[in-house]
Order: structure tokens, then sequence, then C-alpha cells
């Protein structure tokens, strides 16, 4: 409402967030499991002698130090930069109300960079000991950097007592903060299990292989175990109408929801079937495949996490199109485009309602839809009559449970009506308006 | 057009505004120092390495700057990562709608960040397998530098003219403006990229001072090869800073003439310093050192007071609410002084164990 939107076409802003979070959530939680993984194996490797792991571990914590550092914190960085620019209200809001917790993750995660850092380039220089401490520090500023943000991102969902008290420990310490936080610790497990099956599959010698290869699979194995226990407890956490989108409510969304747990279970039977029966016959195409699967799993459960919030995108604070709930009564009053100053409605718009309707949708509708491109409205009003459009704009919340109400005046009722009808009747219109 | 701008956040400041804006400022300064050593080593290195094929001592600078730079662009973008949080607290209206005017260069600069970072790593990692593409994968990781800076500098100077806004959103919503008309644009951008070879160029001749006393012959050319390029830039920062000087919109500019009297003396203590470093960079390098970052905090600071003046008669800082959260404020000093000690005590681990007991891992 209050900053300018961002038109991106085809794609929308949300599936270009979509694009950078899913990466980054993939290679992120990748990054704190592999703490556990590296100093776990190190100490293990120490304690028995075994060169042959060791020399693994350091090959493996290259790997590590080239994606988890490199990608994993500048698509970190990259998801900051798109929900800056996409939802710039709800961005302003989390940074507002989050300062010091987010400068509180900036702490750990200097710790986090450093000890990684240290760690690496410490191998053939620390004392063993040393080296493990500094391993238990990366761990810890990994896994804390993921507790500030784990509270943040739950509040958007699940900001609780929040709504009233508007204090910060309320609003972090949220009904789903904790079993969040145990799925995350979960799916961090498993992704260091997922990635060091690509590493130890591209080993040369033989035996070490297949004895990483084995106890790789054995952490994806334990960590998809714990997920869905923390999951079920995630949702029996979130609101009602949330959990109802993803039963039901919206098909897609359900589809997406039943895909998350399909593709969960993909990657468990081919951990199982793979790597962690046969590890001598593991190849690093397989490796690839598990983590193929596991991609897609973090991909539709991202998807789901975020579509279950609608019409929300901080729950019972701000609507996806950025308008507070505390405001709706104001716009309702005022309309959008007056509420909206970005529109910078000027008389033409005034005398045109297709150039009004336009910028109506722009500002109250685009934040999740694209005009002909992914969840385009061209397409949901195909076939549809004027009246039939009028009809749904009037019951938006109503007929639509995950689409916030629409708060245009009457006159911007018409006009996006008469917009949305040219979409797909283009002729018509231009009739109409020679008449 | 009307002037529009975004109201601030309904939660308000959660700390005095003097709070956040020295914490803006103090982590901007660190952010550029880490910038400057990455701005002007990965460009000297690109040109070492095309040296050293005749040269051994540019080889060797070349090598060691390869091994240093991956851990400076780490220290550049997480040392951004605070100030661009403090920037959204105070700002968030301009910087917002000035990056959504831009926004896919805006968002091009995580893409070149990223392809730079691990041009960086290949030349460090792999410079055999690279052959002869280790010098121009070298050059494009400091040409994408570069261009990130100047994507900044951008951003920066939109930030700072609201009047610009609403026309150019009003010419296209789709985020692809840049700010070219800005008259200060070019000379803002050559005083901060001119300053990083000065800065990269005192850090070639610490490490050469380091060199030294470990008795390392290659030592003695690097402090002279490093403060040459310090000398070289400054000279050439004193023409391009008075040409942003004067660049600046008139009422400004007498503000930093004598105008403002604190304005004014913390612009030319911040000239003077610099010109004393340049002065004392052969006889004491630490000296040197020392007067360069007391120049470049007195430089942040008129840059931060520019801001103030830009924006005055739009946004003023001063006038928003404030909720202070001084618990969790707490929470986060503590934590700093925590977090830093780890890190003192990691890195004095680290040297303390001293060279590598073999080859490094990455060889
Ligand atoms: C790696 C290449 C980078 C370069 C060359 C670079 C360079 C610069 C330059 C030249 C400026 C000053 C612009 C001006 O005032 O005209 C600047 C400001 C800034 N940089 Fe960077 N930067 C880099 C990466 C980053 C990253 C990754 C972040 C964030 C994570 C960041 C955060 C900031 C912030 C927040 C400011 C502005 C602070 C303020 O307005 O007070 N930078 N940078």
């Amino acid at each position: 409402m209050e900053y300018p939107f961002w038109d991106v076409p085809l794609l929308g802003g949300g599936m270009l967030i979509g694009i950078i979070a899913i990466l980054h959530v993939f290679v992120a939680h990748f990054a704190i499991g592999s703490g556990l993984f590296l100093v776990l194996s190190e100490i293990r490797a120490r304690r028995t002698g075994d060169e042959a792991l060791l020399g693994y571990l350091k090959r493996h914590s290259t790997f590590f130090i080239l994606v988890a550092l490199v990608f994993g914190a500048i698509s970190g960085v990259g998801i900051w930069w798109a929900i800056g620019l996409v939802h710039p209200s709800a961005t302003s809001a989390l940074i507002h109300i989050f300062v010091w917790a987010w400068a509180i993750e900036w702490v750990f995660f200097i710790v986090e960079l450093l000890a990684a850092f240290i760690y690496y380039y410490g191998w053939n220089r620390l004392d063993p000991r040393t080296h493990i401490r500094v391993g238990w520090i990366y761990l810890a500023g990994a896994w804390l950097s993921l507790f500030m943000i784990n509270g943040i991102l739950t509040f958007m969902l699940t900001p609780g007592k929040w709504v009233e008290t508007r204090s910060i420990v309320d609003a972090f310490f949220n009904p789903s903060m904790l079993p969040s936080l145990v799925v995350r610790t979960a799916v961090a497990v498993a992704l260091a299990g997922l990635y060091a099956l690509i590493t130890a599959s591209a080993e040369a010698d033989e035996s070490l292989r297949e004895r990483v290869v084995k106890y790789a699979s054995k952490w994806v194995l334990v960590g998809m175990t714990v997920i869905p226990i923390g999951g079920i407890w995630y949702i029996s956490r979130i609101p009602d109408q949330a959990r109802e989108i993803s039963m039901g409510g919206a098909p897609v969304v359900t589809l997406f929801a039943a895909a998350s747990v399909v593709f969960s279970a993909f990657v468990f039977l081919a951990t199982l079937a793979g790597p962690f029966l046969f590890p001598r016959r593991f190849h690093v195409t397989f490796a690839f495949v598990i983590v193929a699967l596991g991609l897609v799993t973090t991909g539709v459960t991202e998807w789901v996490r975020e579509a279950v919030r609608k019409p929300y995108i901080i729950y019972d604070y701000m609507y996806s199109n950025a308008v507070r709930t505390e405001d709706v009564q104001n716009v309702w009053e005022r309309g959008v485009l007056a509420s909206a100053k970005w529109s910078l409605l000027d008389e033409q718009d005034k005398q045109d309602l297709l150039r009004m309707g336009e910028k109506v949708f722009r500002f109250h509708c685009q934040s999740c839809h694209t005009v002909n491109g992914f969840n385009g409205i061209k397409f949901a009003v195909k076939g549809w009559k004027k009246d039939f459009i009028d009809m749904q704009l009037q019951n938006l919340d109503q007929l639509k449970g995950y689409m916030p109400p629409f708060l245009g005046t009457e006159e911007e009722r018409k006009a996006l009506t008469e917009w949305l009808y040219s979409l797909n009747n283009p002729v018509e219109v231009q009739q109409a308006a020679s008449r | 057009m009307p002037v529009v701008i975004p109201p601030p956040d309904p939660a308000g400041l959660p700390a005095p505004a003097w709070l956040l804006q020295i914490l803006l400022v103090f982590t901007f300064i660190l952010h550029i120092l880490a910038m400057n050593l990455l701005v002007g080593g990965t460009t000297i290195m690109a040109i070492g390495l095309r040296k050293g094929k005749h040269s051994p001592f540019h080889a060797e600078l070349a090598k060691r700057l390869s091994r240093a730079l991956p851990v400076v662009m780490s220290f550049t973008i997480t040392l951004g990562i605070a100030p661009l949080l403090f920037v959204q607290v105070l700002y968030g209206q301009a910087f917002y709608t000035a990056s959504i005017l831009m926004a896919w260069p805006w968002l091009s600069v995580v893409a070149l960040v990223l392809l730079a970072y691990y041009g960086l790593y290949l030349v460090q990692f792999r410079p055999d397998w690279l052959g002869r593409w280790v010098t121009p994968i070298a050059w494009m990781s400091a040409l994408f530098i570069l261009l990130v800076g100047l994507l900044y500098t951008h951003n920066a100077t939109l930030k700072l003219t609201p009047e610009k806004w609403a026309p150019m959103y009003d010419a296209s919503p789709a985020g692809l403006h840049l700010n070219w008309s800005e008259p200060t644009l070019i000379p803002r951008y050559l005083h901060f990229m001119v300053a990083a070879f000065a800065v990269a160029g005192l850090g070639i001749a610490l490490l050469g001072l380091l060199a030294r006393k470990r008795g390392d012959s290659w030592g003695d050319e690097a402090v002279r090869y490093g403060a040459k390029w310090f000398i070289g830039a400054t000279l050439v920062q004193l023409g391009v800073g008075l040409w942003f000087l004067f660049s600046l919109p008139s009422n400004f500019l007498q503000s930093f003439i004598g105008g403002n009297t604190v304005n004014t003396v913390v612009l030319w203590a911040g000239v003077l310093a610099a010109v004393l470093g340049l002065l004392l960079v052969n006889r004491s390098l630490p000296g040197a050192v020392l007067l360069t970052v007391v120049a470049i905090t007195l430089m942040s600071v008129t840059r931060h007071s520019l801001r103030q003046m830009y924006l005055q008669p739009h946004i003023d800082v001063n006038t928003i609410p404030v909720n202070p959260q001084w618990g969790v404020f707490i929470i986060f000093a503590v934590l700093l002084v925590i977090g830093l000690a780890t890190v003192g005590w990691m890195v004095w681990q680290f040297y303390q164990a001293g060279e590598p007991k073999q080859a490094a891992a990455s060889q």
C-alpha cells in the first residue's frame, strides 16, 4: 500500500522470492547440519586413528566451504534483497519488530563464519583438540543463527500474543517456534547426510567410500525420521484456517502438501534401498538423484508453508497485499487508489475505467497474482461475465478464504471489473468504447 | 508530479535515533574498510597475475592476495549486513522505494557478488586447472566487484532524491531505472573506488611489513609497491574529492566550506588526515594506516551529514516515535562482546599455531 509496487512480469515477485528462498533453505540447513557432521565424524576419526576418514573429512570440508559459506551466505542476503523489493511493508515490519533479534543473529553469523574459516584453514595447523573445539563453536554459531531466524519466520504465521502485547518476547517465542525449530534441526541433520553422500560417492578408495556412504545414509534416515514427528507437532500449532487450506480448503495447496509427504517418503526409501543397504554399489549419479528428490521436497514444503499463510503475509497483522488489519476500515472508506499513494492517480486515470482498473489490480491484487503468468488473473477470470466478476469481487474473502477482502470503492470495483473482463474480451471492450 | 514519501513504519524505532545512527555509521565504516581491500585487492591481483609472468615479485603478490581475498570478500559481505539492517530501520522509507525503482539492477548485485566470489575461489584453488584463464577470471571478479560498487552508488544517490521517485515510477513500474541523471553519481563513485586503491595499497604494504618481520625479503618490495599505490591513489583523490564536493547542490557545498562549522571541520579534518598519511607513509606505515582510518571515519560521518541534509525536507529520523527495546538491546550488546571474544580466541589460536604443518588443506 505504502510503497511502489514492483511489477515482475510472468513470474511474479512471490515466485522470485520462492526460487531464491528454496535454494537458500536447501543449502543453509546443510551448512548447519554439516557442523555436527564434521565435528562428530572428526572426533570419531581421531579417536580410532582413522586417517582415511580424516582425509575424507578434509575434502568434504572444501566442498562445504564452497557451497555453504559462499552460496549459503549470499543466497541468504539474496532473500533479504528480494523480500525488500517485493514486500517492502512486511519487510519493514519484520525489521522494525525484530531489530535486535536480527542484530543478535548477525553476531552469531560472524562467529559461525569465522569458525568455519578457521576450522577449514586449521586442519593441518591447529592441534586436534583446538580444531575440534573450533568445530563445536561453528556448530553453536550456525545453530544459534537458525534459532534466531526460526523465531522470526514462525512469527509470520503464528504471531500469537504479540498481536495484543506488541512485545518482542511474545513475537519471538511464538506458538509454532519450538516445533519448527525441531523440524529445521532435523532437516539440517538429514541434509548434512544427503550432501555427504555426494562427496562420499566421489571418493576413490573403495572401502572408504563404502564406509562413508553407509555412515552418511544413517544421517539422512535419522533426520528424515524426526521430521514428521516435529511436523505433526508443528501442524497442531498453526492457525485453524492454515490447516484447512492445506487439507482440502485450497486444492492446489493440498496437492502440494501431499507432494511434500510423498517426496519425503521417496527420499527416505531411496536412501534406505540405496546407500544404506547397498553402500558398495552406490554411485554418484544416484547421490544426485536423492539430492534432487531432497530439493523437490524442500521446494514443495516451503511453498506450502508460505501458501497456508494466505490471506496474510503476517498473520492477523498484515494482508498479503500489504493492507494492515488495523487499516482495513480506513482503506475501505477512502478506497484503494486514494490509500495507495504510489498509484499516482491522475485525471486521465479517473476518466478511463480500464486504466483505473489496472491500477487497482496492481496495488490490491498483484502481490499474489500476475496478469498472464504464474497464478495469472487472466486465466482465473476466463469465461466470466461482468456480473459474475463483480459478484466475486464483492465477496472475495468469503468465497475464497485465502484471499483478503476487496476494499475498493464502488467505482474502483467497477473499474477493476471492466479491466478484468477486458483481459479475455478485448474486442468487445473496444466496441463498447466506440459506442 | 507530487513528491510521494512512504510513511515511517508504525512500529517506530527500537532505540533512540542517535544510537541507531551511530551504529549505522560505525558498521558502515567497517564495511567500507573491508570493501576497499576487496576492490583494490582484486584489481591489483588481476594486474599482478599478468605482470607476474615476467616478475617473481608480482607472481608472489598475486598468490598471496589470492589466498586472502575470499576471506576479505566474506568480511565485506558480513560487515555489510549490519549497516543494511540499520539503514532499513532508519531510512526504510527511502531505501525500499529507491531499491524498487532499480529493482532488477539492484537484485543483480546478489548475482554479481556470487559470481565474483566463486571467481576468487577459482583463482585461489585451481590456478593450474584454469591455465591461461586465471587472469581473465580474476578480471571478471574485479569488474563485477567494481560494478557492484557502482550499483551501490546508484542506489545510495537515488535514496537521497525523493523528488525523482514519482516521475520515475510513473514512467515504468518494471524496476529498470538507474540514476544516471544524477550529477554527483560519477564523482561520488570514483571517490569511493579511488579510496579503495589507496587502502588496498596500505594493505599490501602491511603484508610486506609482516613478511619482512619474518625475514622474508619479498616484504621490502611489497612495502614499497603498496605505498606507491597508496600515494598515487591519494594524490588522484585530491582531485576527485574536490570534483565530488563541487558537484553537490550549492547549499550543501556551502555547508562544507564554512556554512556549517561542524560539517566544515569534520570534512577538512578528514582531508588533512589523508594528506598527513600521505606524508607519513614512507616513514611510519602504522602511522599512515591510523591516519587513513581516521580519514575514512571522518569521511563516513560527512557522508552521513550529507544524507541528513538531502533528506531533511522529507524524512527526519529524529521525529519518528521511539519504542525502545532496551532488554533485547542489552542481550545483543552482551552477546556481541561474547561473540567478539570467541572470535578473538579462535584467531589467536590460529596465529599461535603458526604455519601449516603439512601442505594446506586447500592444495
Ligand atoms: C562485494 C562487493 C561490494 C562492494 C564493492 C560494495 C561497495 C559499497 C559502496 C561503494 C558503498 C557506498 C555507496 C555510496 O554511498 O555511494 C556501499 C554502501 C553500502 N554497502 Fe556495500 N558493497 C559490497 C557489498 C555489500 C553487501 C553484500 C552488503 C550487504 C550485505 C553491503 C551493504 C552496504 C550498505 C548497507 C551500504 C550503505 C550504508 C548506508 O547507506 O549508510 N555491501 N557499498
